[in-house]
């Protein structure tokens, strides 16, 4: 899969909010195929209290998030960044995307965290299968914040420009992990599975 | 029928560009599109096209081709009955080169193989092409079991998951397995079916199963394989309960050992997903009976209890379920008692086949062993072994104890029973188990340690091979040895097979077996059983199984590695190889890198110190040599650090800066220079610098003086440094590097010309406006450059020319065609330096002969000072004078020249040549009459042309008229000055010389007197002069007359005699020019006797008494003196010195 367009890539982190859709947009930007998803079972965004934090479906529009807090506490949201994101979010895509109600088919999926990355080998390993398509499915841990998430897109961004890189991923991903693990001085977690 | 056509139209239109297209993409596409419309819209239409898509097949282009994959993939999705048109195909494309099609293709033949077995199972009667096709399908199987073992990870990967589809499809579901939708399995297949039995396909299935475990245990599977496999068998085992227990130990197995090559990440990642697939194991109701193993292994995995919990079904009836375990475990071996029948078929691979032996009879005792000894742990005889084992335990606790130490969960447990049975077992059965997993915790090595006892003491039970009756019996046809067909025996590796194999055997199979397991257990090596298994089934891929170190531990190997053998010289001298060592350090340091270099080039260095031995360092140069040179072949691995050539000098330089630095090294460097293949350039320098300095230099020196010796093709280069340094401001580097430069120039005639006209050309400098800027600069020891030819500059142009002249007297020539063109300061430089050369040629030199001869214009000084230096000390040589008589006589007419040679010369050319020369600075007429006299000469032979007696005669004799009297009075005196020629002697034959004369010299009488006041004693014989000087009638010579009459005023009383014989008139004048004469003259004659008085004249009595005046006047008119010196006079009265101050000596003209 030597092409940026033929690997089809997917980044998940539990919202779809921050961490996957910096990536997303990076990524895409770099004129990658990339989905972005989220795993968690709301799209929760922090509230002004850490106890109160602002929780959605799946399947709102960031748009309508947008709107919503605004509506709540613009000078809040303004300074914590979240419009902003919010903003950047909505010109990339709809709305927040579940990925446990995905039916599409990736070469290699990154994850944001272990929790996250769990949920999708879980759900991947107990989905009936379709074909024995094999996807890659590699965690970065990434914390949840915009500093660290834009750090994230461009670990993100290397990883995949190196994984392009390789004329036979399935064969080359071990060693490729292990040097930009050794690169990027993270630890990262890898394993295969099937569609 | 329109739409019909118009698709139809289309998907030509299609392939005709796919045709077409060079494009692999839009190849790609048209293709995809082509499937879209056939799958999915019109099926219809798939018969029509197929064709022509397959045809894609051998497209160039891979992604083309694993389009075509996913075409038919989805064609037999969509309609399984295709498969015998695409079979061929597939097969095909499975051989492809490429990897990726090759995966694809495994990819698919798992959704193929499945859609053709249920086809098979649906169609009756089974078409014959289909029969064929699943003919070729089951070959295709077997071909993609083998891939198993591909290079490629990504095949390997496939392959594994199409073997989980395959086990799946060709087993049994029991009543609590998942289910998954759309599952397929055995119990679908109708047992009428001719082609495909059941009974084989469970074996095939049971077989494939047991690759699958023994490609999850192996030692070197890859992270992703590993992973994969452990999903698969995972899922094997929740949807197909009978291989539960299998798939348990097979993760407790990986647990405990997991793969050395993995990295830190990715053992991370295997123990996650491997805690992911134990919790969906646990979950899976069928798992009831492995629940501690599993639980177990979760919080070895770090789950917490709760966390284990919560996975945890509901489970109600344990024994129940333990039951049907057994019932369960009972029949799938029911349904593998067939499986000899299998083995034999001949479109099995061999390599399932020969793992499915060893792994049934490693797994199969162990259970068996394990549940005999937990049924015997009861707390008596557990007491015993600890008992028993006590005095061995330390009296201090291991630190590794106590680091690894977790206390035991549920002491007593039944689980914990297991767990020591099973540790035990493993100990018995050879103690591969526990010897070969690391110590997980603190109960491990407590049940370790009674081990021994155990055995010694037989508290416990007896090993394996006395296995008893009753476990055997339950696991009897578990343990029924199928026998290996004979090609398979043969095909095994000769290593590594079971060792437990035969042992069993021997009880629970029939005699042939036993006969026959016992030949291979002779012919195969007897190995540890912890060896992998699966080993034998594969060929050791190294680069597979091994991984690369890091960068830094090769180094750090690397250099230890070396550092050992450079210690180990001591070692080597014993062993008598210390050549053969010598030449190992010194093709490492040639081959290797650039640490390992400087690694033994400390050590070469140390060593130059501590044993002044050079065999290793030459060694190394000549080895680097034959890289420079190519006489060696460069080692292809050996990374290029710059050129050969680089290294060999910079070898070079460490080495000689090294040797160079201490004096006490200096025999070592002298060997380095001379026992090298080459000699750089940057080695030179080394050599020059040292030879610049003042303490080192005559080591440098002589070096470079061999190496022009011993180096023919460069010894210009290192003749030229030692000339240099010829020319060096220190003297002590000047003089050894002169001393060296002459030995070559006397000893070796070829070099002759090279020295010279080095000395030439630093001679030819010396016509430059400005001294040349190779003169300066630290290494000549002038380190400012200066603008005129001062002396150091000057100096340094002559140094080597001056040494060699007296070597090579034609030089000289050189010499005066750049004299007549420098500058002044030069000249005077030369002329100063050139004593002792000069002095060294000798007089007899034809060239220098040659030089006087032809003198060039502008040469004269040079010549006069050649000549000068010459004559200094030693009279000149007939030839000398030859010559310059010559050259004064046809060209130089300066009387100057005559000098040093003048006591070569006649007596009359000198007498000749007088008049010039008293005209000369009274320093050269001193020295002139030094030489003529030969006074101030250290040379006893001194043989002048001219007496001293002569020369004043011929002084007094000069022409008058030629020179002027004050010249010759200033010579004269000179020549009074010299007492040591002027003796009284010398001066009275003088006088009696000039007596004779006549007329009488002018000077006559200043010569008495200066006689006389030298030596009073002449006195006497002065007065007899006068006596003489009145016959000769000297009142005729006005001067002289003068000068008689001051000689009797200065000399009286005694001239009164003489003038007592003058003639009247005479003494008048003297009386009347000294007026004080007349009375003591007259009182002496009053003294007179009688008789005494009577001879004086009467005439003279009158005079004395004034009574008569004698006229002089027409007498004065006679005898006018034409020239009338007034220095005559003042001469003379500056002589008034004392009377008795005879021993002072006038100062001589010009001196004072």
């Amino acid at each position: 899969m030597p092409d940026k367009e033929n690997l089809r890539l997917a980044v998940i982190c539990s919202s779809n909010m921050n961490r996957s859709m910096e990536a997303h947009a990076f990524l895409s930007k770099k004129g990658y195929q990339v989905k972005s998803f989220g795993t968690g079972d709301k799209v929760k965004l922090p509230g002004t209290a850490p106890d109160r934090p602002n929780c959605y479906e799946f399947g709102t529009t960031y748009e309508e998030i947008y709107q919503d807090l605004l509506a709540k506490d613009r000078s809040f949201y303004t300074q914590n960044g979240l419009l902003h994101m919010l903003d950047r979010n909505r010109r990339i895509k709809m709305w927040p995307e579940k990925f446990q109600l995905c039916n599409t088919q990736f070469d290699v999926i990154f994850t944001c965290e272990e929790r996250v990355y769990d949920q999708v080998v879980e759900w991947l390993s107990t989905r009936s299968p379709v074909d024995t398509a094999s996807v890659h499915v590699i965690n970065i841990d990434i914390q949840d914040n915009h500093e660290e998430a834009t750090i994230g897109a461009f670990l993100f961004c290397e990883l995949a420009a190196l994984l392009t890189s390789s004329e036979d991923l399935d064969n080359d991903i071990d060693e490729l992990l292990h040097e930009f693990e050794t690169k990027c001085q993270r630890s990262i977690l890898h394993c295969v599975l099937f569609y | 029928m329109g739409e019909n056509e118009k698709t139809f139209n289309k998907i030509v239109e299609w392939l005709n560009e796919a045709n077409v297209s060079t494009d692999p993409k839009a190849k790609v596409e048209s293709i995809i599109k082509v499937q879209e419309i056939i799958i999915n819209q019109h099926p219809h239409l798939l018969d029509a096209f197929l064709d022509d898509v397959l045809a894609f097949q051998s497209d160039r282009n891979m992604e083309v081709r694993r389009t075509v994959v996913g075409f038919i993939e989805e064609s037999c999705k969509k309609d399984p009955a295709i498969l015998p048109r695409v079979m061929d195909s597939l097969d095909l494309l499975l051989r492809d080169s490429a990897p990726q099609v090759q995966k694809r293709v495994v990819q698919a033949a798992s959704q193929v193989y499945r859609g053709a077995l249920m086809y098979i199972a649906r169609t009756q009667p089974v078409p014959p092409q289909m029969d064929k096709a699943w003919g070729s399908l089951c070959t295709m199987k077997s071909e993609i079991v083998k891939l198993i073992d591909n290079d490629n990870d990504g095949i390997r990967t496939q392959s594994v998951k199409f073997l989980e589809g395959v086990v799946l499809l060709q087993t049994y579901p029991e009543a609590d397995s998942m289910v998954r939708e759309n599952d397929f399995n055995l119990e679908d297949i109708p047992l009428t079916l001719k082609i495909v039995r059941r009974r084989r396909l469970e074996e095939e299935a049971s077989m494939i199963f047991n690759l699958l475990v023994k490609f999850h245990g192996e030692a070197h599977v890859s992270s992703v394989n590993l992973m994969t496999c452990m999903g698969s068998l995972t899922l094997i085992a929740r949807m197909r309960p009978q291989f539960m227990g299998k798939v348990v130990t097979c993760l407790e197995n990986l647990n405990k050992n997991l793969p050395p090559t993995l990295s830190k990440s990715q053992v991370n990642s295997v123990r996650k997903h491997l805690k992911l697939q134990l919790s969906n194991l646990l979950k899976q109701p069928s798992a009831v009976d492995y629940h501690g193993e599993i639980t177990k292994l979760l919080s070895d995995l770090g789950c917490s209890s709760q966390e284990i919990n919560k996975i945890m079904p509901k489970v109600d009836d344990k024994s129940r379920r333990s039951h049907k375990r057994t019932s369960a475990e009972s029949a799938s071996s029911l349904h593998k008692r067939p499986r000899l029948e299998a083995l034999y078929r001949p479109e099995h691979v061999p390599e399932p086949k020969k793992s499915q032996p060893s792994k049934v009879s490693v797994d199969i005792p162990a259970e068996m062993t394990e549940k005999f000894i937990s049924d015997r742990l009861n707390p008596e005889t557990v007491c015993n072994i600890v008992l028993s084992a006590l005095p061995q335990v330390p009296s201090q606790m291991p630190s590794q104890f106590a680091a690894n130490y977790a206390p035991v969960q549920e002491p007593g447990s039944q689980t914990h029973i297991q767990y020591l049975a099973k540790l035990l077992m493993s100990h018995f059965s050879g103690g591969s188990v526990p010897r070969a997993m690391p110590r997980k915790s603190g109960k491990m090595v407590l049940t370790e340690l009674p081990e021994d006892d155990v055995e010694d003491e037989s508290i416990s039970p007896p090993p394996p091979p006395a296995a008893p009756a009753a476990p055997a019996a339950v696991a009897a046809p578990e343990v029924v040895m199928p026998p290996p067909p004979p090609p398979v025996e043969e095909l095994m590796d000769q290593d590594g097979d079971d060792l437990e194999g035969p042992v069993f055997n021997q009880r629970d199979t029939a005699g042939h077996l036993v006969v026959q397991r016992e030949k291979l257990k002779e012919l195969t090596p007897m190995t540890p059983l912890t060896r992998p298994l699966k080993q034998k089934a594969r060929a050791l891929k190294l680069a597979e199984i091994t991984r690369p170190l890091s960068q830094e531990s090769k180094t750090k190997m690397c250099t230890s590695a070396v550092k050992r053998i450079l210690s180990a010289d001591k070692t080597a001298v014993c062993g008598g190889v210390s050549s053969v060592r010598n030449k190992i350090i010194v093709t490492l340091a040639c081959t290797y890198n650039s640490d390992i270099r400087s690694e033994i080039l400390k050590f070469v260095l140390e060593d130059l110190q501590s044993r002044l031995d050079l065999e290793l360092a030459i060694s190394w140069l000549y080895e680097e040599y034959s890289l420079m040179q190519s006489f060696t072949r460069k080692p292809i691995f050996v990374a290029e650090e710059g050129s050969v050539g680089k290294r060999y000098v910079k070898l070079f330089c460490t080495l000689a800066n090294h040797l160079a630095d201490k004096p006490e090294r200096e025999v070592l460097l002298k060997r380095l220079y001379l026992e090298a293949p080459s000699i750089t350039e940057e080695a030179t320098d080394i050599l020059k610098e040292l030879s610049c300095d003042e303490t080192r230099c005559t080591v440098g020196l002589q070096l470079l003086q061999s190496l022009v010796i011993r180096r023919p093709p460069k010894q210009l280069t290192y003749l030229n440094a030692l000339l240099e340094h010829t020319a060096h401001d220190s003297v002590e580097v000047r003089s050894n590097a002169m001393k060296c430069v002459l030995s070559l120039y006397d000893g070796r005639s070829d070099l002759r010309s090279i020295i010279e006209e080095y000395a030439i050309m630093y001679l030819g400098f010396l016509q430059l406006p400005v001294p040349p800027d190779v003169l300066f600069g630290r290494e000549r020891g002038r380190p400012l450059k200066v603008d005129n030819w001062a002396e150091g500059p000057t100096k340094a142009c002559l140094y080597l020319y001056l040494e060699l002249l007296p070597h090579e007297h034609k030089l000289i020539h050189e010499l005066t065609r750049v004299y007549v063109q420098t500058v002044p300061e030069v000249k005077r430089i030369i002329l100063r330096l050139l004593d002792s050369p000069v002095r060294g040629m000798g007089m007899d030199s034809p060239d220098l002969l040659k030089l006087v001869e032809e003198c060039p214009k502008g040469a004269e000084t040079l010549v006069t000072r050649v000549i000068h230096i010459l004559t200094d000390k030693t009279p000149p040589s007939t030839e000398l004078v030859k010559r310059v008589r010559e050259l004064y006589q046809s060209r130089v007419s300066d009387v100057r020249f005559l000098i040093p040679v003048l006591n070569g010369l006649t007596k009359r050319e000198v007498i000749d040549s007088l008049p010039r020369l008293i005209k000369l600075n009274p320093i050269v007429v001193k020295e002139v009459f030094n030489r003529l006299l030969g006074t101030h000469s250290e040379s006893l032979s001194h043989n002048s042309p001219l007496t001293p007696a002569e020369l004043l005669v011929a002084l007094h004799v000069l022409d008058t008229k030629k020179v002027e009297l004050k010249m010759v009075i200033k010579a004269t005196t000179l020549c009074f000055a010299e007492k040591q020629a002027y003796t009284q002697e010398v001066l009275a034959m003088v006088m009696q010389q000039l007596m004779e004369m006549n007329p009488l010299p002018t000077l006559l009488m200043r010569t008495v007197i200066q006689s006389l006041a030298a030596y009073p004693n002449l006195s006497g014989f002065v007065m007899n002069i006068l006596q003489r000087l009145i016959l000769k009638q000297v009142w005729t010579q006005r001067k002289v007359w003068e000068g008689f009459i001051k000689c009797c005023q200065r000399t009286k009383p005694q001239s009164f005699q003489v003038l007592l014989q003058l003639p009247a008139p005479q003494l008048q004048e003297v009386l009347e020019t000294c007026p004080e004469l007349r009375q003591p003259l007259l009182q002496h004659v009053q003294s007179f006797t009688e008789n005494q008085r009577m001879h004086v004249p009467q005439s003279l009595m009158d005079v004395l008494t004034g009574t008569r005046h004698v006229v002089q006047d027409d007498y004065d008119s006679q005898v006018a003196e034409p020239m009338s010196p007034d220095g005559l006079t003042i001469d003379v009265r500056e002589d008034n010195f004392p009377e008795n101050s005879g021993t002072s000596e006038p100062l001589p003209p010009g001196m004072d």
